[in-house]
Formats: structure tokens, C-alpha cells, sequence
């Protein structure tokens, strides 16, 4: 009650002021009239009135304290001092704000990716309860889970509320004009209920629904609702047909719901009564569970394991091999790009780091020359406190209105970010929100305090101020050696960023340089809509294949065409543990691969080259392989691996096969990696998600409209999308590398600039204060380069120490960086020379202009001036 | 300016202020003065220097409340009124009066 009141006072401080002013003239007349009554005349009572009340002005004040909290008045007071005196000095203003702006700006900006990726929960009720839930197993990759599987999951654990799971594929919808292709998303019982969502129009699936030959049903993403049905609520009811099946639509999802793909379009029932379903070896939904309240995930950990180990007993095979892996939705989703972002968030709180100490010199360099004003305020009886903190003050008007401009930038953030890394997990969710202006506003407090309080607390020095107060027109000033080190310490941080982004940048160029053994320029790639029921029938699949790739190699202009399970250069693994048929001595190492299914016009068209043995050939009735050199070499040693049999056990889709000759490495797995072992089945069968590619004799992006129509022809039902080069596919998996290596770059750009700035503005400043000396020397006979020597030397010696402490530094932040390093050591010496060179030049430069203002001093001009 | 033993002891200024307002329903500042001078006959008399401060930070603490009125005489003056929690501190403010005084009259008496 009380606070409110004086709040409310403070803002009305007028209306208080006259309030009073009445209250206690009341009681003088009062007074008066009573000593009139006594038999005063009236000009007496008066007086004495007032003579016995005191000081009007003063009892005024003295109960206006009362109403007003004292401590925000005088803040207030000192905010209203500080923005008159900042209006008087506008360089100053702007250059403290821009440099802030940028410093808050950048900083917030990669808070927001940091808030919005990282730390906010999964945009699902109690979303950090959601689990990830694979399979391990020793002999195979394979980490997607059995349906029936999944569902004894379900019955039998304790810990979880519910476990459910689901599978994408893209099919061609053709209740249009045009067959669209739609991301379809085939999900396990109680899929809405374990997420916690519920449709935004219509109703989830029933449990008729969710067996196999109950009644079809679809729900559709806001994102379809739109753009077929123009969001029309008689959505409800209206058909999806696919190739083999058509779907009436039950419901339409919320427009935040973009899981698990953020382009899904359509949800519909995987049953797990579904006659393959009932298999315990058919593998294919990822699962997804919500943790019971009060359940940690390593107690969840420890119960699935259990059930597994009762499984285990009443089917030994396979699910004795099977282990279920269990981790937080919200890590598996992000966890990848955490490092990233947080190097990126360190990176850009050293570059506001730097801002502030820039500041920091600026302040001290300004408030010298206010030593007068002052020393005028301290002889006014001023507390050393009070100037202090209206010197606080100052900045901290700055430091709002650089937030408020960085909060701009920040805003723009999401977009940088979407342009720069579309594959960002939950980049979609980065946007302004109340949290990001808290946290500009917790910037610019820390800014205040960061950069104002030490030349507050200088300036303020009772005994300094006020000797210099009367040592204004001193013929030497003293040293600066704090505004020095603050000089250095910008450009040890400068260092430091820019070593690492000069090691990112390095990176990518060794990425760029290294030759991958196959050639993915001049090739396109593709996928043409396919089920995954189509794979039941192997044949069909085949001829579709076949006719797929023969339409494409018969265009103009294209040299080769094949397909691929997996785009090489991408990173993947998808290491099997494989057999020789013939065996092979106990001793050796297991022998586990990597396993790419190809047609055999793949290696022409990638460019890989036969070293030995025959090309494979597409044969239907067994599987012919090829291996690489590094497979050869690592598990057949000198010995030749053509003509031997491979085989993966417990695998059923996989037929032994013959390796029928050896290819050059090629870096399949991903460009950063070495040449994996690798094992090609020359019999790949189109399943969702094949790659078609196309090698063209020029630009590969010419050919994009005739491959979409030569598809058309030959399948009018299937639609073709994602046709892109693959250098580009390539170039997209590298996103993030691409982003960080980007960014780290601009801060450390920004960086080196502002440590200049620093550099220049504080070595300038000496200069004035000294010019006085200078003109002395000058008149004295000094030669002009000597004093460009001497200011040069001093900015010199600070940028070198600056550069020591930061190579320390560097090598620190190196070391964080270790393993997004490719082809660079952390101590690469070209990086670090070239460091040096870049930092000592642009600060000789920045020295050089003020070295030689001083020099151009006229000497009796100045001594004049005394 | 008046002889010293009528300035009112440190403190004692919220109680005799309280106690007035408690007896009577609403008053002005120059009533309140008047009043504890004349009901003391004349012992006590309130400095205004420290009546209008302790007054609004009385008024801040939430005791007593304000309100502009008129007087008789049609002049317009800040009446002050108690609070329920102005009754509270008043018997809080009685309380340990009684216990100075008894203190103070038996350190007179025996020491």
C-alpha cells in the first residue's frame, strides 16, 4: 500500500508540491487568526505565525520525504541529469550506443536461437518428458522397432504413460488436377495421446481406427488444410487418395504441430495387427514414449531393460540380441547442435565483452576531461556515491537505448537463421518473444556495470580529482596505464575470435579442397514417390526401377543415371556387421561395413573407378557385390576379397552375394570422414527415399524441368520432388558447419573493428591530453618521426601484448572447437601466423593516424593555447 | 522559543497524535496541535517542524488516512482519520508507555 502510494507520488510530483504547500499554509493562517483572537493585530500575528512555524520551504521538503521513495527519486533524478549531459555530448552517445547495439544485437540474436533450440521445452504439453525410444542390437544398425515389439513395450513397462511410434514416407496424393506428393506420416496407436495434442478441428483416430481393417481415416496439417482446402472447416469428411489406398480426413492438426517432420502433411494408422506388423523381425517404427510424473529417465532406462530381458526368454530370436536405447526426445532433437550454438553464444559474449571494455576507455577518456565539473560537484558537497552513480546513470541511459536498437537486430535473427541453416532443428520456433527483451534488458544492466563502473569508481577518486582539478593545464600528464590494458585485453579478445573463426574458416576450406573420390558435379538427384507396400512386391519394384532409370537416361543431355539408398557425402551410418561365407580365421576382426545399395551404373555416374575384378551386374536372382579398396584391404589384407561371399545374419532382406570386383575409396559416409569399408549390393529396389541421380553433360540445373516431365510421362500417379544437385545436398548437410563458420567470422570481423576502434580512440585521446608535451619536445628540437615513433611504439606494445594474452586464449578456445576441426590441427601455425599479421597491421594502422597527428602538432600554436 | 520541558520527547509524538485521532473522529494538523496543548493544559506543545512529517510517514505506514475537507470557516484543510491498523499500533504504542514510565518511575523511586 504504502510503496504504491509513493510510487504514485513520484509520477505526479506537482500536484504533491502544491498539496503541501496548502496543508501547512493552512495551518499559519490558522495560527494566525488564533493569535489575532489573542489581540494581535494582524500584521504581528502573521509574523509570528510564521516566525513559530519555521522555514516554510524546508518543513515542505522535510515531509515530501515521507511521501517519496527516496532511492528511485534520486534515480530518476540522476537518469534526467545523465540524459541532459549525454544530449550535450551526441558522438559520444552515438558511438557508445552503436557499439552496444551491435554487441547486444548479436549477442541477443544468438540467445534466441540458444532459448528457442536448447533450453525452451519441446512445443508439446510437459514436453521434456517425451522419450526417444530405439533398439540396439549388436550385429546391425538398425534402430527402428518392431511393431509388435513396441507394443509389448507398452503392456508391459511401468514407468511409462504410454509408448507409441511412427514412420514417414512421401506418397503421391491424386484427388487433384496434378499428383502431389505429401509427407505421410504412419503412426502407432495412441500417437496424439503419448504427444499430449489434440486436433484443432475434428477428432483424433478411434480405437477401430487403430486396428488393421477397421475404418481408414487421415488428420491433416494446418499447412494442407490451407493450401487444398482454403481452411474451410467442411474439410471434415472429404477424401485423400493415394495410389493404393484412399483416407477420408477425421481432423485437421494445430499449426505449431509439425512432428516428426516440420513438412509432415498427413497423419494415418500403422496397425500393429497388420499382418507383417505381427513379425518380430520387421523393423520400422521410431518410438516415442511420455515418462510417468516423478519418473526420471534412468529408472525408465532400467524398466524397459527389464522387459526386454523377459522377451528375451519367450523369444530368444531375435530378441535376445535386442536391447531398447532409450534418451530424452528433446536431446536426441537438438543435442547435435548444441555445441555449435553454445561456441557460437561464447563467441558472441566475448565480442560484447570487447564492446564494453571499448566503453570502459571511452568513459574514462570523457570523464578526465570532466574532471572540473567534477571537482565543482564535490566541492558542492556532493558524496562520492552520488556523482558515481550519475555516472552510472549515463551509461546505463546508453546501454537501453543500445539494447532497444540490438534488440532490433536480434529480431532479425530468426531469419539469418533460417536462411543459414534450414536443417537447424526447431529453427522454425526461433522468434522475438518476452524472454529475448528481459534478456536485452539484463544485457544492458551488465553492460552498465561491465563497462561504467571502473571509470566511475576512478573519476571519482576524492584525492585524484582534485589534484587534477588544479593540475589542468599540466605540461605532462600522467600514465594511462589502465586505458592501455583495457586496449590490450580488446585485442587478446579479438585473438581469440579471431583464431577460431580462422580455424573454422580453414576447415572448410581443406572441406572444399579434399578430393571425396567421386565427383558430384554435374549430377542431379531426385525422388519419385513410392510406399512402402510397393516393396512386398519385388519384381513390380524392380521394373519400375528399371523404367525409371532407362526414361532418364534417355533424355538429351544426360550422360548416366542410377539410384542410390544413400547420397554419397552426406553424412550416415549405417555400419553392418557382415560374414564371409567361407570363413575366415577366428583371429580376424569382425568384419563390419558400411552398405550402400546402388544399381551398377553408379560408379560411372559418381565417377568412383573399377581398380579390379568385373563391374557387378543388376542380377535378380542373387546379390553381386562390390567392395572398395579400404574393405579390401582391412579385411582381406593382401589376399584377393573377389569371388568370396558375404552375408549379414539374422538379416532376411539381405540374400548372400558375391564380390564380384574392387572400386577406388570414396568418402560415401561423409566428406569430413575417411573412406569407410564399404560393401555395394548392386540390386538396390526404389523404396521411399531412393535416390535417383542423374549425371548431365553441363549444368545439371538446366535439366530439372525435362526430368520432372519425363517422369510424369512415364508415371503419371507418382509425383517427383526435392530435384536438386548434389553438391548442394552435400553443401545442406554441412549447414551448421556452414552457420557457425559464417557467424564466427562476422563476430570476429566486428571484433578486430571495434579492438581498432579501441586502439585508435585511446591513442588518439593520449595524444590530446599530450599535445602540450609534445609541442615542448617539438620546440626543443625533437625530430617529428621520433614522436611518430613514440606514439606508434606505445600502440604497438599494447596491441603485442593484447596478442600474447590472446594466443593463451586462443589455444583455450581451440580446444573447444576440437572436433569440428577438419583437415587444421587446434595449433595450426599458418592460421595463427596469419592471425598475427592481420591484428598487428590493422592496429599498426589504427596507431599510425593519431602517431602522426601528434607529430603535426604546431609547437608554438600550442604552447599558445596555454 | 518556550521553555525546553514542553518539547515533546523523541517518539512520543506518534502516540499522543494516535491517541487524539482515537477520541476523535477526523481532524486537521493545526486541531491535532491544539488539541494535545490544550488537553495537557499547556504541558506539552507540538513542534510543527516534526508534526507534519511524522504525520505523512504515519499516513505512508497505512494508520491514519487523509482526506481534504472544509472547515467551519470554510477553509479547505487535510483531515486526518485513524485505521483499524492505526488502532492496533496505538494500543502497541500505549503498551510500551506504560512499561517506559513504570520503568523510568522505579528506577526514580529505588535507585
Amino acid at each position: 500500500m504504502a510503496w504504491y502510494r509513493q510510487i504514485r507520488n513520484l509520477f505526479r510530483p506537482n500536484r504533491l508540491q502544491r498539496d503541501l504547500e496548502k496543508e501547512l499554509a493552512f495551518h499559519v493562517t490558522e495560527r494566525a487568526e488564533e493569535l489575532q483572537h489573542a489581540g494581535m493585530s494582524e500584521a504581528e500575528a502573521e509574523r509570528a505565525a510564521h516566525t513559530q512555524f519555521g522555514n516554510l520551504t524546508a518543513q515542505i521538503e522535510r515531509t515530501r520525504d515521507m511521501d517519496i521513495p527516496e532511492y528511485l527519486e534520486a534515480f530518476l533524478r540522476n537518469l534526467r541529469l545523465a540524459a541532459r549531459s549525454l544530449a550535450k555530448a551526441p558522438a559520444f552517445s552515438i558511438t557508445v550506443i552503436l557499439t552496444l547495439a551491435m554487441g547486444i544485437g548479436a549477442n541477443s540474436a544468438v540467445f534466441s536461437a540458444i532459448d528457442a533450440v536448447l533450453l525452451r521445452p519441446l512445443p508439446f504439453p510437459n514436453g521434456d518428458a517425451l522419450l526417444l525410444i530405439t533398439q540396439a542390437q549388436r550385429k546391425s544398425p538398425e534402430p527402428n522397432v518392431a511393431p509388435v515389439r513396441l507394443e509389448d513395450w507398452h503392456r508391459m513397462n511401468s514407468t511409462l504413460l504410454g509408448i507409441t511410434g511412427y514412420y514417414a514416407q512421401d506418397s503421391s496424393e491424386t484427388s487433384g488436377e496434378l499428383p502431389e506428393k505429401l509427407k505421410c506420416e504412419f503412426v502407432a496407436p495412441r500417437f496424439l495421446q503419448v504427444l499430449g495434442i489434440s486436433p484443432a478441428l475434428g477428432r483424433d483416430f478411434t480405437s477401430q481406427e487403430e486396428h488393421y481393417g477397421g475404418p481408414s481415416a487421415a488428420l491433416i496439417s494446418d499447412r494442407l488444410w490451407r493450401r487444398r482446402f482454403n481452411g474451410t472447416p467442411d474439410v471434415i469428411g472429404k477424401t485423400l487418395r493415394f495410389v493404393d489406398s484412399s483416407h477420408p480426413i477425421i481432423g485437421v492438426m494445430p499449426a505449431s504441430f509439425r512432428f516428426p517432420d516440420r513438412d509432415a502433411d498427413v497423419w494415418m494408422v500403422s496397425a500393429p495387427d497388420y499382418v507383417y506388423a505381427r513379425s518380430r523381425e520387421l523393423t520400422w517404427f521410431t518410438a516415442i514414449g511420455r515418462l510417468k510424473p516423478g519418473v526420471t529417465l534412468g529408472q525408465a532406462r532400467a524398466d524397459l531393460n527389464t522387459v526386454q530381458a523377459d522377451l528375451a526368454r519367450q523369444f530368444p530370436k531375435p530378441d535376445a540380441d535386442i536391447s531398447p536405447r532409450v534418451e530424452l526426445l528433446k536431446e536426441s532433437t537438438v543435442g547435435g547442435v548444441k555445441r555449435s550454438l553454445w561456441i557460437l553464444f561464447g563467441s558472441v559474449s566475448l565480442l560484447l565483452l570487447i564492446a564494453c571494455t571499448n566503453i570502459a576507455a571511452l568513459l574514462m577518456s570523457r570523464s578526465t576531461g570532466r574532471q572540473q565539473e567534477i571537482a565543482v560537484r564535490f566541492s558542492l558537497g556532493a558524496s562520492r556515491a552520488a556523482v558515481a552513480a550519475q555516472q552510472l546513470a549515463e551509461v546505463f541511459i546508453l546501454a537501453l537505448m543500445g539494447a532497444a536498437v540490438g534488440l532490433l537486430v536480434a529480431t532479425g535473427a530468426s531469419a539469418v537463421f533460417r536462411s543459414l541453416a534450414r536443417d537447424l532443428p526447431r529453427v522454425d520456433e526461433i522468434a522475438l518473444n518476452w524472454r529475448i527483451v528481459l534478456y536485452c534488458l539484463v544485457c544492458a544492466v551488465a553492460t552498465t556495470l561491465l563497462s561504467g563502473l571502473i571509470p566511475a569508481v576512478r573519476s571519482t577518486r576524492r584525492g585524484l580529482s582534485q589534484s587534477l582539478a588544479q593540475a589542468g593545464r599540466s605540461q605532462v600528464s600522467g600514465r594511462h596505464p589502465l586505458q592501455l590494458a583495457l586496449v590490450a585485453a580488446q585485442v587478446a579478445l579479438a585473438v581469440t575470435l579471431l583464431a577460431g573463426a580462422g580455424l573454422l574458416l580453414r576447415s572448410f576450406q581443406e572441406l572444399g579442397r579434399v578430393y571425396p573420390g567421386f565427383d558430384p558435379s554435374h549430377v542431379l538427384t531426385l525422388h519419385v514417390s513410392t510406399s512402402w507396400a510397393e516393396t512386398g512386391n519385388p519384381k513390380g519394384s524392380r521394373q519400375l526401377m528399371d523404367r525409371i532409370e532407362d526414361g532418364l537416361r534417355n533424355l538429351p543431355g544426360v550422360e548416366s543415371a542410377t539410384s542410390a539408398a544413400f547420397l554419397p557425402g552426406v553424412p550416415v551410418d549405417f555400419a553392418a556387421q557382415l560374414k564371409v561365407s567361407e570363413g575366415r580365421a577366428e583371429s580376424e576382426p569382425p568384419i563390419r561395413a558400411h552398405v550402400q545399395w546402388i544399381t551398377p551404373s553408379y560408379f560411372a555416374t559418381m565417377g568412383i573407378p573399377l581398380e579390379t575384378g568385373d563391374l557387378c551386374r543388376n542380377d535378380p536372382g542373387k546379390t553381386q557385390l562390390m567392395v572398395n579398396r579400404s574393405f579390401a584391404n582391412l579385411y582381406f589384407g593382401g589376399a584377393s576379397a573377389i569371388g568370396h561371399h558375404l552375408e549379414q545374419p539374422g538379416n532376411l532382406y539381405w540374400i548372400p552375394g558375391e564380390i564380384r570386383g574392387i572400386v577406388g575409396d570414396a568418402r560415401e559416409t561423409g566428406l569430413d570422414r575417411e573412406p569407410a569399408p564399404i560393401v555395394y549390393a548392386c540390386n538396390n529396389l526404389i523404396q521411399p527415399g531412393t535416390n535417383f541421380l542423374v549425371k548431365t553433360h553441363g549444368d545439371p540445373a538446366t535439366l530439372i524441368s525435362a526430368v520432372r516431365r519425363k517422369i510424369h510421362e512415364l508415371e503419371p500417379l507418382r509425383s517427383v520432388y526435392d530435384v536438386t544437385p548434389v553438391s548442394e545436398q552435400i553443401s545442406d548437410a554441412y549447414a551448421e558447419n556452414r552457420l557457425r563458420t559464417i557467424l564466427l567470422s562476422c563476430f570476429a570481423a566486428t571484433a578486430v573493428s571495434l579492438a581498432c576502434v579501441g586502439l585508435y580512440g585511446t591513442l588518439s585521446y593520449l595524444v590530446n591530453l599530450r599535445r602540450r608535451e609534445v609541442a615542448l619536445r617539438l620546440a626543443l628540437g625533437a625530430l617529428r618521426k621520433q614522436v611518430v615513433g613514440q606514439f606508434l611504439g606505445v600502440g604497438l606494445r599494447t596491441a603485442g601484448v593484447g596478442c600474447a594474452a590472446g594466443l593463451i586464449l586462443a589455444a583455450l578456445f581451440a580446444r573447444l572447437l576440437s572436433g569440428m576441426l577438419f583437415g587444421v590441427t587446434a595449433t595450426d601455425p599458418e592460421t595463427v601466423a596469419g592471425v598475427l599479421a592481420i591484428i598487428l597491421t590493422v592496429s599498426a594502422i589504427a596507431a599510425l593516424i593519431p602517431a602522426v597527428r601528434a607529430a603535426r602538432v604546431e609547437p608554438m600554436q600550442a604552447l599558445r593555447e596555454e | 522559543m518556550g521553555e525546553k520541558k514542553n518539547d515533546i520527547l523523541q517518539g512520543t509524538l506518534v502516540l499522543l497524535v494516535l491517541r487524539t485521532l482515537a477520541s476523535n473522529r477526523r481532524m486537521h494538523g493545526y486541531a491535532i496541535t491544539a488539541r494535545i496543548h490544550q488537553v495537557s493544559e499547556e504541558l506539552l506543545r507540538v513542534e510543527e517542524g516534526s508534526l507534519y512529517p511524522a504525520l505523512h510517514r504515519m499516513e505512508q505506514e497505512g494508520w491514519i488516512k487523509a482526506e481534504w475537507g472544509k472547515t467551519e470557516k470554510k477553509r479547505e484543510a487535510r483531515f486526518y482519520s485513524l485505521t483499524a491498523l492505526g488502532r492496533k499500533q496505538l494500543q502497541q504504542e500505549e503498551e510500551s508507555w506504560r512499561r517506559l514510565t513504570e520503568g523510568v518511575a522505579r528506577v526514580i523511586r529505588y535507585a
